[in-house]
């Protein structure tokens, strides 16, 4: 039998009517800055740009000239290394933080407030910090040849300008490891200290209590502040350019150098690049949250 | 199976102090009830024994043995909390079969438990929801479910019936009770009602403000408290300061009362007289009351509870409280006599 259902009162409807107003300037500026430049990009990078006299839409060949190279698929693959690898540490040393700070320690109150420090100084600061101190005659090699550990500063392991970006993932994680800890901070002060006791009590190791019963409860933050880190790395483009090893650049880099060539065709190159970019992130990123959701349901939560 | 015992334990929180200087003894398989006024410590000292709170001062010992380098984990305690703790993210049946999970009990047995114990707590069509989908008492249930099913050699509970209601709470006493026998567990029972604490424990370790002010068994607590403050904590009502001389006659401003054998001969000293409501004879009419102890009174007001009634009786400047099963009904303005035993005045000196 079905249930009848209840008529809506003119109180509602005139509710959600305002509600629908409310939301209208939003929506405008989502819809016409963020639409409307995804769809004049996505028609670009497929042959549409009158404006330079090109005009062969649909066409494919941007698309297939760029995942055709080897080179796209290698500076994939860096784009990806840096922007996982920085949020992987960056997650793991911020919740570490989290933790810390949930507990006593001698000198917590100093530390609250030092940690936020790099959140509120620019990335291009991080990154002109990391060329003074790990650059090949920056502090660290003068430091480690005084030391008597090399003879000579210019003997200092190369950090920066290498594939293995080491420097780029430093200063991604300066600046990322304070805001997970900011967000998990939060969640934990949330969550309180009890069912951590009430397991230990119950007979649980520290690792068992913290995967079973701490990680779950802060997986929301962990799934947010993750997803926007993840996010600003895969399209960051300062921190490789600056600080990364040369060709193969990754993505944003490729991209931005279609976008500043002389040729000024290879603009449409570039959009196929950025709307790769896009493609990829939003495809990782939902996958993250479908598997997200999956636990979640999982777990019996709505 | 588990003696515990507390010397000389204090706790400091930075400069407040929540524990004082307590001495206590918890006999293996004795049901101690702790009770008190809220923030007088209670909470603390649980969570001293269980470890989660390290003593400022004194030692905690199990079996004669000083437990203070064992880590939770390996006390073997169970604990229920006061706000429950309960796992938000795992289903009932999870919940209750963590503790035997992260032992590493095999599979059967912790489904043959895990059956068994919410039988008991009567949480088997529950198994399959989520703390946020139970009311307080089925969470409080799961609370105890989840310890119990451990099988803990000391087991301590903070206040686990406060949001039950009357009839469940009566049922989960009694099942707390028998299992606490049957299973001869070592368990503090954190409560603020004394009536409860008296029905359950063996013994009452009544705290205030960090000091354990007495500790004895129900019936000692309730007839012959040591302070007034006690008195008053369990609910005596006619508390009277009094004169008391060696020949055991107690002076008071509405009658003189004759004490027990026992305060004959003690010398003169002040003292307060506690006369317990329900051990007073409230008589119509002069005639029949013994010649001792007997007063005359006016009836000024009357609570009926039911099964009881209470009558205040003003006797010259004082009111005296008088408790009666209600077979009859004693109308307001009526002239009475009342009349107790002298054996069943309860005398404490003035010092405490
Ligand atoms: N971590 C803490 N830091 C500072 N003070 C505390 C802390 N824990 C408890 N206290 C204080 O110690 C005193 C005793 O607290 P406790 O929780 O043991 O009270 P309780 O007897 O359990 O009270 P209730 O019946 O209200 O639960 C209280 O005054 C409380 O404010
Ligand atoms: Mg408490």
């Amino acid at each position: 039998m079905k249930n009848p259902k209840p008529p809506e009162l003119a109180r509602h409807r005139r509710e959600r009517l305002w509600m629908m107003l409310q939301l209208l300037p939003v929506f405008s500026v989502l819809t016409i800055l963020f639409g409307g430049a995804l769809v004049l990009a996505v028609l670009q990078s497929l042959g549409f740009a009158p404006w330079f006299g090109v005009n062969t839409f649909p066409d494919f060949s941007y698309f297939g000239a760029l995942w055709g190279s080897y080179s796209f698929w290698q500076s994939l693959a860096l784009t990806l290394y840096y922007a996982l690898m920085a949020t992987f540490i960056s997650l793991v040393m911020g919740v570490l933080l989290a933790l810390a700070m949930v507990r006593m320690f001698p000198g917590k109150s100093l530390y609250k407030y030092l940690y936020k420090l790099p959140l509120m100084i620019p990335y291009t600061v991080g990154i002109a910090l990391a060329v003074i101190m790990l650059g090949n005659g920056g502090m660290l090699s003068r430091l480690a040849a005084f030391a008597g550990l090399i003879s000579d500063p210019s003997e200092f392991p190369q950090i920066l300008k290498t594939h293995y970006g080491w420097g780029i993932i430093a200063v991604y994680v300066w600046k990322q490891a304070p805001f997970v800890t900011l967000t998990i901070y939060a969640v934990l002060l949330g969550v309180g200290r009890e069912t951590e006791e009430a397991a230990t009590i119950l007979g649980a190791s520290r690792w068992q209590t913290f995967f079973q019963v701490t990680l779950p409860q802060i997986l929301p933050g962990i799934v947010s502040s993750t997803l926007i880190i993840f996010a600003f790395n895969i399209g960051a483009f300062e921190a490789p350019f600056i600080l990364g090893g040369g060709y193969p650049d990754t993505l944003p880099v490729v991209a931005w150098r279609y976008f500043n060539d002389a040729d000024y065709t290879l603009q449409l190159q570039g959009m196929a690049t950025v709307v790769s970019i896009a493609l990829i992130a939003s495809g990782i990123l939902f996958t993250y949250l479908a598997l997200y959701r999956r636990y979640e349901r999982r777990i019996g939560r709505n | 199976m588990t003696k515990v015992q507390l010397k000389g334990v204090r706790k400091d929180f930075g400069a407040f102090t929540a524990i004082e200087n307590i001495d206590l003894e918890i006999a293996s398989g004795e049901l101690v009830a702790l009770l008190g006024p809220s923030g007088c410590g209670k909470t603390t000292t649980l969570r001293m024994i269980s470890g989660l709170e390290v003593p400022s001062f004194g030692s905690i010992l199990f079996d004669d043995k000083d437990v203070s380098e064992v880590p939770v984990q390996d006390r073997n305690v169970g604990m229920v909390f006061q706000r429950y703790a309960l796992f938000p993210h795992m289903s009932v049946e999870k919940n209750v079969a963590f503790g035997l999970k992260v032992r590493g009990t095999p599979r059967p047995e912790i489904e043959e438990r895990l059956q068994e114990i919410l039988d008991v707590v009567q949480l088997n069509e529950f198994r399959h929801r989520f703390p946020a989908q139970l009311s307080g008492g089925q969470m409080q249930r799961v609370a105890i479910a989840r310890t119990l099913i451990t099988k803990p050699s000391v087991l301590m509970m903070d206040e686990p019936l406060a949001n039950l209601d009357t009839k469940l709470r009566g049922e989960m006493r009694r099942f707390i009770r028998a299992l606490q026998k049957r299973l001869g567990i070592t368990t503090i029972f954190v409560t603020h009602d004394q009536v409860e604490a008296m029905e359950l424990a063996d013994r009452v370790a009544v705290i205030f403000e960090g000091h354990l002010a007495q500790y004895d068994a129900p019936d000692a607590l309730y007839q012959r408290p040591n302070s007034i403050k006690i008195a008053d904590f369990m609910g005596a009502t006619n508390i009277f300061n009094a004169k008391v001389d060696a020949s055991g006659q107690a002076q008071t401003s509405f009658t003189t009362l004759k004490l027990g054998p026992d305060e004959i001969g003690q010398g003169s000293r002040n003292a307060s007289v506690i006369l317990r409501s329900e051990v007073i004879d409230l008589l119509l009419t002069a005639e029949e009351a013994p010649a001792d102890n007997t007063f005359a009174g006016v009836v000024t007001a009357r609570e009926f509870f039911g099964a009881t009634v209470n009558y205040s009786v003003t006797c010259g400047e004082e009111k005296i409280i008088v408790t009666e099963q209600s077979r009859r009904l004693v109308e307001i303005g009526q002239q009475v006599w009342l009349n107790i035993q002298p054996d069943r005045i309860w005398l404490i000196p003035e010092a405490a």
